[in-house]
């Protein structure tokens, strides 16, 4: 048993000996020991170095509020953790944690120079230090800067843990298991509810766990917690999580919840969840999260040793610890003295109690008496001593001048009680200052929402459990022997002979802010406390300020000359506690990130070795090398097998919506620029669709299948905008057409056959459709069987050689393909990917939007004027186009564009300039879209968007790029087979 | 084999707690029509339409959801195909409606076991408790990044169905949250 | 996450099944009324919006549900959805509203 263990006491298992290190020194604490327990059973107080002077710091609280207790906790190769807080850090046999913010080691640090110049680092430091000269940044002040900031380090490689999530479902969330979420949670579940209770802690109970001489109905405080869990357990309607957080309260009662599932355990069998992000929506929550004690600022108050009252009764009540052998209490409120009395009554020696008041009530004072304890009123602990840890404090009388010395190994301070307002201001719900609690307590909610207990400002366990009943539907009254929770002061400015320039008294330990830093910031000019906050950064740490943002507060409103209430309290984000970014994105790592879709053909393309490349979250077949081929190599190749023979591509992410009824037509006229009453059944049409605006949405080509009857293509990656685009105007402003659509890309698998081969593989697979040149003509669609299955035969091109678009059901796809495959060797069949699809389709002056479209371009500025029906009433888009920009001279238009040297392939989204010596910013009058290698024509080809483009016909423009400008001449996109004839194939 | 829907399902989905198994070929149709013919409708084909919307009606071979205020899947055994064929032309001739077959566009998964709905859960926001999503109701909702269309078909069985390209994802999805169960 | 309440389900749906879809009460002029227009009224039509602070009529979409559009009255402050209305029905008056919030 350690120097400070007191055995007996708290519930750690004292059989049960855990042997971890911590900075590479081994140490042993107990079964249900935190690492912060266990070190101060082992006497250490000294955890970490701080972030900004590198001051040492200790362990200054009991809960996940700890300011400076942080530590990287090291579970091997790529699971190191920084910032974990020792106070809520479970150790286990063989766990191993490091402390931050030092080097070459804790006791001695080369950052401490900080410290010693700290007169150089007062509010706002770096904003007005590292300014000029600019030359400074990467050489001076970026590296001085990268070295002192951060906390902890930065893992090195991914993480290799796995997460989960999981959305849930109750009627009443109950956050926080002390007095009063286990009084709520009971209520609850006697009323039928489903209830959840969450607790941040591996044992629930909250305060209950370390009370002393509290007695509930009688019964001892521990074994009403001991019953009421054992009742919660047994309900089927009552979840119980522990060791999980509630780390962000969203809309409509929607709370997040991080389970901690492995962090406590020694060996993980690979695989299995670290954490879990429980998403939960709840009817009513009820938020039992406690509050949270207020240190006390005066000079010297973050050496190593000093903590918080609570926390040393939390020690000692839970773990059995002793946090000093000799002990000073520093309090302004009532509630130190029960600890005080607590570790007296545990044989530790309180040395003195220091209250700043002038009179404290009979009753206690009677109890200090009783405990022959050393108590000076109206006075405060004016400086303390110790290099790593405490080893006295002075303690001075305003009144009278005296100063008397003590010697200490810890000094507790309380300053009074913050109610843990987060969530609740998460939630938007309202808060007001109460004066007499000197806090902050909730006011209206905003959400189905209540806070009970002492984050509501009711202190004491009876009136959190009788309010938590209240709020679970209960009407039951607890009777609770406790000791009386009484009251405090607050104080701006605590009493102290020592100049103030000289004090060091911090206000937010993590961030290292004084109360000299806040009242700089005042006088500087920053009077929101929003300001004051950014610009000291008090309550910007990990901790957000739980300790450290009323002080802050208190010290700002003074300095202002504004009572509190007027000065506001500083905003809560989630999420409560900080998070790992693995529980955050739960299962979505790694496959599980997106969906990629692919299509039924999709893993052949995969055995035949293709290469792949995204479309939105469709991956579709690049290019196929065949044995050493580059991209350039094979994509030349399959144009050259296509147009020479017969090409096969897998067209079936093309968008596919069937839009049907009586009124098809109509709706259609009305939702593309181009007119299809002329187009009847059986027959295609190349359709475009524009926005409202005028300018090209999307393109595809529609079969008419029948009289009430349309097969829509869309653009891959467009299917669901247009989708949208029709069912919105479908149900707003054409509710009167007799018209549905259905989304089918799915629905259909399709293989596209080009090149002058291409009727010939398919006429002996083909059932009842006459594929002859009259009677199946281009642009026509049939239905019948190919391969035995049900298809729908497009005869169109997107290649310009003779082309089929061969729809089948999906599921047959694959088969259909590689029949079809199989027969094609008799005329080299070539499969192609998306590249030689976009070359084959640019040497013909198709386009492809969003390519070479970029949503500012109409049709006629695409030399597309011929898909704008001039004697339509309306159609969407169709006003827009009259509007006189959109028909001003100076427009830019798609062109084409040859090079001068015939090798050279411009860039896309290169620039073009028509006079490449002019100055500096050039006159760009537009950019490359479209740029290829075309191999039927030996030669590069371009397309592009230029100002006036239609007027520039035969002039040579410039194209920069890197190295060299090339020349190019402007000429119609039609590159290769004018006149169509190849598609006249018999 | 014709017919290939490319989805294995693990053994590991196979447990006690929770089973997956993918639904063999189905016809599928999506059906509008307006809710004034319905009677006629099943008068014409014998197919009763759910009125509510969400909510489903399942005779011998044909499962009728209503997932709109004007739209309806029907979902059958793939033997039931030519049958369904003939009687749905039949009513798009009388009726002014919409029918289209989707039987390829989706594929099913069969999720049952005490902790059938837990794994819905992983990835959809919607309440499975029995009172919130009683047997026979159906909707299209989402399961992280896939639109679904989900039907509880009894106390720990479900049905999801998603477009076949999202169906790997699913699968994928289900595998590795199943090893928390 | 909100949770929205589709008028057609007639039930609160989880706002990841929902697609914000605009301002709502934006009439298409017909299509004489658009041969009529000046470029400054059509620009009114295409471009201009209320970008109101409080409570706001605009439209949305149970994409992942029903598949029907819908409009609701948002207040653009709080985020709190005052209610929710099928398509057609015209924009609530104030004391429709006032009543929704009670
Ligand atoms: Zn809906």
């Amino acid at each position: 048993m350690s120097a400070f263990r007191k055995s007996g006491r708290g519930m750690v298992d004292a059989s049960k000996p855990v042997n971890f290190t911590f900075d590479g020194k081994a140490y042993q604490g107990l079964q249900g020991d935190t690492l912060a327990s266990a070190l101060l059973a082992n006497g250490v107080h000294l955890t970490g170095r701080s972030f900004k002077y590198h001051r040492p710091r200790g362990i200054v609280g009991a809960g996940s509020e700890e300011p400076n207790a942080l530590v990287a906790f090291d579970r091997g190769e790529g699971r190191v953790t920084p910032n974990v807080r020792a106070t809520t850090l479970e150790i286990f046999d063989g766990l191993k944690a490091e402390s931050q913010n030092r080097w070459p080691n804790l006791k001695t640090d080369i950052g401490g120079f900080n410290n010693i110049f700290s007169m150089f680092f007062p509010a706002g430091f770096y904003n007005k230090t590292f300014k000029w000269p600019a030359s400074f940044w990467d050489k001076v002040y970026e590296p001085f800067i990268r070295n002192m900031a951060g906390l902890g380090p930065a893992p090195k490689s991914s993480d290799p843990d796995v997460y989960a999530s999981v959305y849930g479902h109750c009627d009443v969330l109950i956050v926080g298991a002390g007095p009063a979420g286990i009084a709520a949670a009971v209520a609850a579940a006697k009323k039928d509810q489903r209830v959840i209770l969450v607790d941040e802690q591996a044992e629930p109970g909250g305060g209950l766990l370390s009370a002393q001489n509290v007695e509930i109905d009688g019964m001892a405080a521990q074994d009403w917690l001991t019953k009421s869990l054992t009742t919660l357990r047994k309900a089927d309607n009552v979840t119980v999580m522990l060791r999980s957080t509630a780390i962000g309260y969203y809309h409509d009662n929607f709370v997040a919840v991080n389970e901690r599932l492995t962090d406590h355990i020694p060996s993980v069998e690979p695989g299995r969840s670290r954490e879990k992000l429980h998403r939960i929506r709840a009817g009513k929550v009820i938020l039992a999260q406690g509050g949270i004690e207020r240190p006390l600022v005066f000079n010297g108050n973050d050496r190593p040793g000093v903590m918080l009252a609570s926390a040393a009764q939390t020690y000692l009540g839970q773990y059995g610890v002793a946090v000093g052998n000799e002990v000073v209490v520093f309090t302004s409120h009532d509630s130190a003295y029960q600890a005080a009395f607590e570790l007296a009554d545990a044989n530790i020696s309180i040395a003195a109690i220091v209250d700043i008041r002038d009179k404290i009530s009979g009753d206690l004072q009677q109890a200090v008496e009783a405990r022959a304890i050393d108590l000076i009123l109206g006075s405060s602990v004016s400086k303390t001593s110790g290099k790593l840890r405490i080893n006295g404090c002075e303690v001075y009388t305003a009144s009278s001048g005296k100063k008397q010395s003590f010697q200490c190994d810890a000094l507790l301070m309380s300053g009074g009680w913050t109610p843990s307002l987060h969530l609740w201001s998460h939630s938007k719900g309202g808060i007001k200052w109460d004066a007499d609690l000197a806090a902050y307590v909730p006011e209206q909610a905003n959400e189905n929402a209540v806070c009970v207990g002492a984050c509501n400002g009711n202190f004491g366990i009876e009136a959190a459990l009788n309010a938590g009943t209240k709020a679970g539907g209960g009407r039951k009254k607890f009777k609770v022997k406790e000791p009386e929770f009484g009251s405090g002061v607050v104080l701006d400015h605590l009493p102290n002979y020592i100049d103030s320039s000289k004090q060091k008294a911090f206000v937010d330990f993590q961030n290292d802010v004084t109360e000299k830093d806040i009242k700089l910031a005042v006088r500087e000019g920053f009077k929101s406390i929003e300001h004051v906050k950014r610009y000291t950064t008090n309550g910007m740490a990990t901790d957000q300020g739980k300790t450290s943002n009323l002080n802050a507060l208190e010290i700002a409103s003074k300095a202002v000359g504004k009572p509190i209430e007027k000065v506001g309290l500083t905003t809560f984000r989630p999420p409560y506690t900080p998070t790992t970014f693995g529980a955050l994105a739960g299962y979505r790592d790694g496959e599980l990130f997106d969906p990629t879709r692919k299509t039924a053909i999709d893993p052949w393309a995969e055995a035949q070795g293709a290469v792949f490349e995204p479309v939105g979250i469709w991956r579709r077949a690049w290019y196929f090398p065949k044995d050493g081929e580059d991209m350039h190599a094979a994509v030349a190749r399959e144009c050259k097998a296509t147009r020479d023979s017969l090409g096969i591509f897998d067209a079936s992410t093309l968008g596919k919506i069937e839009v049907v009824g009586p009124d098809a037509t109509k709706f259609m006229n009305l939702m593309y620029s181009n007119s299809w009453t002329t187009l009847k059944p059986g027959r295609c049409r190349y359709g475009l669709m524009l926005r409202e605006d005028g300018y090209i949405y999307d393109d595809g080509v529609v079969a008419r299948m029948a009289e009430d009857r349309y097969h829509v293509t869309t653009t891959s990656g467009g299917a669901p905008r247009v989708y949208r685009h029709m069912e919105d105007y479908l149900q707003t402003e054409f509710q009167h057409l007799d018209v549905w659509l259905t989304s089918t890309t799915e629905q259909w698998a399709v293989i596209a056959i080009n090149g002058p081969n291409a009727r010939k593989l398919i006429e002996p697979f083909v059932e009842g459709i006459d594929l002859s040149k009259d009677a199946f003509p281009h642009m026509a669609v049939r239905e019948g069987k190919i391969c035995g299955v049900p298809t729908r035969l497009f005869r169109v091109s997107f290649t310009g050689e003779l082309g089929f678009e061969i729809n089948i059901p999906s599921h047959y796809g694959r088969t259909v393909w590689e029949t079809l495959f199989e027969a094609g060797q008799s005329y080299e069949i070539c499969p192609y990917g998306t590249e030689t699809m976009h070359v084959l389709r640019a040497e013909k002056g198709f386009i492809i939007v969003g390519q070479d479209t970029d949503g500012t371009v109409t049709p006629h500025d695409a030399g597309m004027g011929w898909a704008v029906a001039k004697k339509k009433k309306d159609f969407v888009g169709m006003r827009s186009l009259k509007r006189s920009d959109l028909i001003a001279d100076g427009r830019k238009h798609l062109i084409g564009l040859l090079t001068d040297d015939p090798n050279v392939v411009l860039e896309e989204g290169a620039q073009i300039v028509a006079d490449p010596n002019q100055p500096i910013p050039m006159d760009m009058l537009g950019h490359v879209t479209s740029s290829y290698w075309s191999e039927s024509l030996g030669r590069s080809v371009a397309m592009a968007l230029v100002k006036d483009g239609f007027n520039r016909m035969d002039e040579t423009l410039h194209v920069p790029m890197p190295g060299t400008t090339h020349k190019a001449k402007v000429v119609k996109p039609v590159f290769y087979d004018p006149k169509g004839e190849r598609l006249n194939v018999v | 084999m014709l017919f290939d829907q490319a989805i294995d399902i693990p053994e590991t989905l196979k447990g006690d707690a929770v089973s997956v198994t993918l639904m063999e070929e189905r016809a599928r149709y999506n059906l509008r029509i307006k809710s004034t013919d319905l009677t006629e409708f099943k008068k014409l084909t014998g197919l009763k339409l759910p009125r509510k919307i969400n909510t489903s009606s399942a005779a011998k071979d044909v499962t009728c959801l209503c997932v709109g205020p004007d739209e309806w899947f029907v979902i059958a055994e793939a033997k039931s195909k030519a049958k369904l064929d003939k009687l749905l032309a039949k009513a798009s001739n009388k009726f002014v409606c919409s029918v289209t077959d989707i039987s390829h566009r989706n594929v099913g998964f069969e999720i049952t076991g005490a902790k059938a709905s837990r794994l819905i859960n992983v990835g959809c926001p919607l309440d499975m408790a029995i009172e919130a999503f009683p047997v026979g109701k159906v909707t299209r909702t989402i399961f992280e990044s896939a639109a679904i269309l989900l039907r509880r078909t009894g106390e720990e069985s479900f049905q999801i169905e998603c477009w076949r390209s999202f169906g790997p994802y699913l699968r994928d999805f289900f595998v590795r949250a199943s090893r928390d169960f | 996450m909100f949770e929205i309440h589709c008028p057609y389900c007639d039930e609160k749906r989880p706002e990841i099944e929902f697609a914000y879809a605009g301002e709502a009460h934006i009439v298409r002029p017909n299509a004489q009324d658009q041969g009529e227009m000046s470029d400054a009224d059509w620009s009114q039509y295409m471009f201009i919006r209320d970008n109101v602070r409080g409570e706001h009529c605009e439209r949305w979409w149970h994409q992942h549900g029903c598949n029907m559009f819908f409009n609701a009255v948002r207040h653009t402050v709080t985020d709190k959805f005052v209610m929710t209305y099928k398509m057609g029905k015209s924009r609530p008056t104030a004391k429709q509203i006032a009543d929704a919030k009670k």
